[in-house]
C-alpha cells in the first residue's frame, strides 16, 4: 500500500515550511530499513526561475528536507542535493540563482551536477520496446532517493510532479531530444531510478497564474503522488499519457493508496490550485504557432527567433 | 541603391537583423558569420554565404554595411576591423562595456571616417515616438518627472526551442554588466535624447540572483540643464512570457502628464491580429509591409534598421549619435562607480 500525506503549512516563514514538511514526512513513517549512508535530495530546478514563480523547488523546502534526514537517520549522514544540465539550464548557475549553493553552505550539504562525473548509459524497457538513458553512478549507488518536485501544469505533458521530476535526472543536457517519447523516458528513467520518497513542494502553486496555496504533500511511492497530485490539478489521471503509461508498466502502487488528509484536504486543494485547461493551451498555442506562420508567408513578413522552431 | 549587407553573429538579436534585412527593400545580405554551426543553419537556409568568424568574411566579401550582434566582450575587435575595411556598422547596445572601450570605438570609427550607429531601437517604439512629440510640441508644459520601467527576464528569456542561456552574460568582465547595462542603457537612452546630459544623483544595484552582475538597478537622474529629475527602475527577475511586456516612460509636466502606456495596445492579441490584416492588406495593395508590427515590441528593430540602411544609402547623417551613446556610458559607469562597482579597464 502506498501512502499519500496532504499537509498545510501555517504560513511561509523557514519554520512553518520546516514545520510542514516533518509533519508530511512523520505522518509518512517511512520505514528506514537499510544502512542509509548517501541520501540523495533531487529537487526541480527546470530553468533559472525563482521559486516564487512557482516552477522550482523552493531551497528551503529542500532545507526542511535536510533537517528532517538529520533527525531521522543521524547528523552525519552524507546528503547530496542533485539535478542534472537542462536544454536550456546549466545546474551551476541554477545552484547560484536560485539560492541553492546558500543553502550548501548554511546546511553544510554538497551540491551535484548529474550531468558531469560518472555517467553509465543503462537499459530499460518500456512498453516492450527497449531504450537507453544516461544516469550519474551517484543515483544508482544512493541509499535513499527523495524526490522534491513541484506540482504544475505543463505545456507538453499537461501535468508535472514527482515521476516527471526525475525525468529532469537523466544525464544528458539536451532532454528536448526525449519530447517525441517523453512518456516513454519519464517511465523508463523512473524503473532506473527508483524515488523512495516524495515531498510535494506546492507552498505556491503554478497553473495558469502563480499562487501561494502552502500545501505540502509527503508521499512513499512517486506514481501514487502523481495520481493524487493531478486529481488536485482537477485531471484525470488515464488521461495524462505518462501517467496512463506509468499504470500499465506497474512502476509505482495505485490500486490501494493510503491518503492521509493530515491538515489539507484533497478538495481544498483541488480548489485553491489556480488550474489551466492544459489541452485548451495546447491546441490555442499550436493554433497561434500555425496561424503565424500562414500570415508570415502571406505577407512576406519576419518571425521573431523567439517563436521560431 | 542596393545596399550589399554581411552579418556577424546569429544569436539571439542576430537572427533578429538577419531576417529584417533579408525582408527589407534595396539591401541584399550577402554574407553572415558565426562560430557556431547551429546559428549557421539560418542563413545557410537562406542560401547566403557563412563564414566562420568576422575577419574571414571582412577579407572576402565587398560590403556596404554589417550589423554586429555580438557578445559585448568581442565588439571593439570586430568594429575595429570592420571600420578598417571601410564598412558602415550598424551595433547592437550597449555601444561598449565602459566608457575607456566606448571611446577607442568612437575615435577609432571617426578617424576611419565610417558611419556607427547604436541599435537603441526603443527610441523607435511608436509610443515612444508620440511622447516625445508631444513634450517637443509643449503638450505638457514643462516636464518636471520622469519615470521609467523596464522589467523582463533579460537574457533569461525561454525560447520556444530551449537553448541555453549563452556563458558570457554571467561573466562580469565578459558582459561588462547586468540588468543596468543591458535594460538600463535604453531607458538612459531615451532620457538622455529627450533632456540631454544627466548626472547621476542616486542609485542602487540588486542581485536576487546571487550573480556577479546586477540584476536590477534604479537610478535618480537630473539634468543639470533643464532641471527635470528622471527614475531609471530596471530589472531581469521577472519571468516574462511573450507577448507579454512590462516597459514604460511616464512624464510628469506643468500642464499634464504623459505615457508610452497610453499609446501601447491595450490587447497584444488583438494588436496583432489588426496589424496582420494591415501588413496583408499592405502587401496585397503592393505597398510597403510594417515588418514586425504585429508584436508591437519587435517592430522598432526592424524600424531602426531601416533608418540606419536609409542613411547609410543616401549617406545622410544618423538618426543616433555617437555623442549621445558615449552619454549614456557615462551614466551607465557612474552609477557602477557610485555603487562600489569597478568598471574593467578602469
Amino acid at each position: 500500500m502506498a501512502t499519500v500525506v496532504l499537509t498545510k503549512a501555517n504560513g511561509f516563514t523557514q519554520n512553518e515550511i520546516g514545520e510542514a514538511v516533518s509533519r508530511a514526512l512523520d505522518t509518512l513513517n517511512y520505514n528506514f530499513d537499510n544502512n542509509n549512508d548517501l541520501v540523495v535530495i533531487k529537487p526541480n530546478l527546470c530553468y533559472y526561475w525563482d521559486y516564487s514563480t512557482g516552477e522550482t523547488t523552493n531551497p528551503r523546502v529542500v532545507s526542511a528536507v535536510i533537517d528532517w534526514v538529520r533527525q531521522r537517520i543521524g547528523k552525519d549522514v552524507h546528503i547530496l542535493v542533485a539535478e542534472a544540465d537542462a536544454s536550456a539550464m546549466r545546474t551551476k548557475y541554477a545552484f547560484k540563482m536560485l539560492g541553492y549553493e546558500k543553502l550548501s553552505r548554511e546546511k553544510n550539504v554538497n551540491l551535484v551536477n548529474l550531468s558531469e562525473g560518472e555517467i553509465v548509459d543503462r537499459d530499460v524497457i518500456v512498453a516492450r520496446e527497449k531504450y537507453i538513458l544516461p544516469v550519474n553512478k551517484i543515483l544508482l549507488e544512493a541509499s535513499l532517493i527523495i524526490n522534491v518536485p513541484k506540482m504544475k501544469c505543463h505545456r507538453a505533458v499537461g501535468f508535472t510532479c514527482a515521476l516527471k521530476n526525475m525525468f529532469g535526472a537523466i544525464a544528458k543536457p539536451r532532454k528536448y531530444v526525449y519530447h517525441s517519447r517523453l512518456a516513454h523516458a519519464i517511465v523508463g528513467i523512473n524503473k532506473i531510478v527508483k524515488t523512495n520518497i516524495v515531498l510535494v513542494d506546492s507552498m505556491v502553486a503554478v497553473g495558469k497564474t502563480p499562487k501561494k496555496i502552502g500545501v505540502i504533500i509527503g508521499s512513499d511511492d512517486a506514481l501514487s503522488t502523481d495520481f493524487v497530485a493531478a486529481k488536485a490539478l482537477s485531471y484525470k489521471p488515464s488521461k495524462i499519457a505518462y501517467l496512463k503509461l506509468a499504470m500499465r508498466e506497474k512502476i509505482g502502487n495505485i490500486d490501494n493508496i493510503n491518503l492521509i488528509e493530515n491538515s489539507a484536504r484533497l478538495k481544498d486543494v483541488k480548489k485553491e490550485f489556480p488550474k489551466q485547461n492544459y489541452l485548451l493551451q495546447k491546441l490555442s498555442w499550436n493554433l497561434q504557432l500555425r496561424t503565424l506562420r500562414t500570415y508570415a508567408r502571406l505577407a512576406n513578413d519576419v518571425i521573431p527567433p523567439i517563436l521560431r522552431e | 541603391m542596393l545596399l550589399k549587407v554581411g552579418v556577424v553573429g546569429l544569436g539571439k538579436m542576430g537572427k533578429l537583423h538577419f531576417m529584417n534585412a533579408l525582408h527589407m527593400k534595396d539591401v541584399k545580405v550577402l554574407a553572415a558569420a558565426d562560430q557556431q554551426k547551429s546559428n549557421q543553419q539560418l542563413a545557410k537556409k537562406y542560401g547566403i554565404r557563412v563564414y566562420d568568424d568576422y575577419e574571414k568574411l571582412f577579407d572576402s566579401e565587398d560590403l556596404d554595411a554589417v550589423i554586429i550582434s555580438l557578445p559585448n566582450f568581442l565588439k571593439k575587435d570586430s568594429i575595429f576591423y570592420a571600420s578598417e575595411k571601410g564598412i558602415d556598422i550598424f551595433v547592437d547596445k550597449p555601444l561598449a562595456r565602459n566608457l575607456v572601450e566606448a571611446e577607442e570605438i568612437v575615435q577609432k570609427v571617426r578617424t576611419q571616417d565610417v558611419k556607427l550607429m547604436v541599435g537603441v531601437n526603443y527610441r523607435y517604439f511608436d509610443s515612444v515616438q508620440k511622447i516625445k512629440n508631444i513634450l517637443d510640441e509643449g503638450g505638457i508644459g514643462d516636464a518636471i518627472i520622469a519615470t521609467s520601467e523596464l522589467i523582463m527576464d533579460g537574457p533569461f528569456s525561454h525560447p520556444l526551442v530551449p537553448k541555453p542561456v549563452p556563458e558570457w552574460w554571467f561573466d562580469k568582465e565578459k558582459a561588462g554588466g547586468g540588468a543596468l547595462l543591458d535594460l538600463g542603457y535604453h531607458l538612459i537612452d531615451i532620457l538622455t535624447w529627450m533632456f540631454g546630459d544627466l548626472k547621476v544623483e542616486f542609485s542602487t544595484l540588486g542581485h536576487r540572483f546571487n550573480l556577479p552582475i546586477e540584476d536590477s538597478a534604479i537610478a535618480v537622474l537630473k539634468s543639470p540643464k533643464t532641471g527635470i529629475s528622471c527614475v531609471v527602475n530596471v530589472g531581469w527577475f521577472s519571468k516574462m512570457i511573450f507577448p507579454n511586456f512590462n516597459f514604460r516612460i511616464n512624464l510628469h509636466g506643468t500642464v499634464g502628464y504623459v505615457s508610452t502606456d497610453q499609446f501601447a495596445p491595450k490587447n497584444l492579441y488583438l494588436h496583432a491580429v489588426k496589424e496582420g490584416a494591415l501588413n496583408f492588406l499592405r502587401r496585397t495593395m503592393g505597398r510597403k509591409v510594417h515588418y514586425l508590427s504585429y508584436t508591437y515590441y519587435y517592430a522598432s528593430f526592424a524600424e531602426i534598421l531601416d533608418r540606419f540602411f536609409e542613411s547609410v544609402r543616401n549617406d545622410m547623417q544618423l538618426p543616433v549619435s555617437l555623442e549621445e551613446e558615449l552619454e549614456v556610458i557615462k551614466t551607465v559607469e557612474a552609477i557602477y562607480r557610485q555603487n562600489g562597482v569597478l568598471k574593467w579597464p578602469l
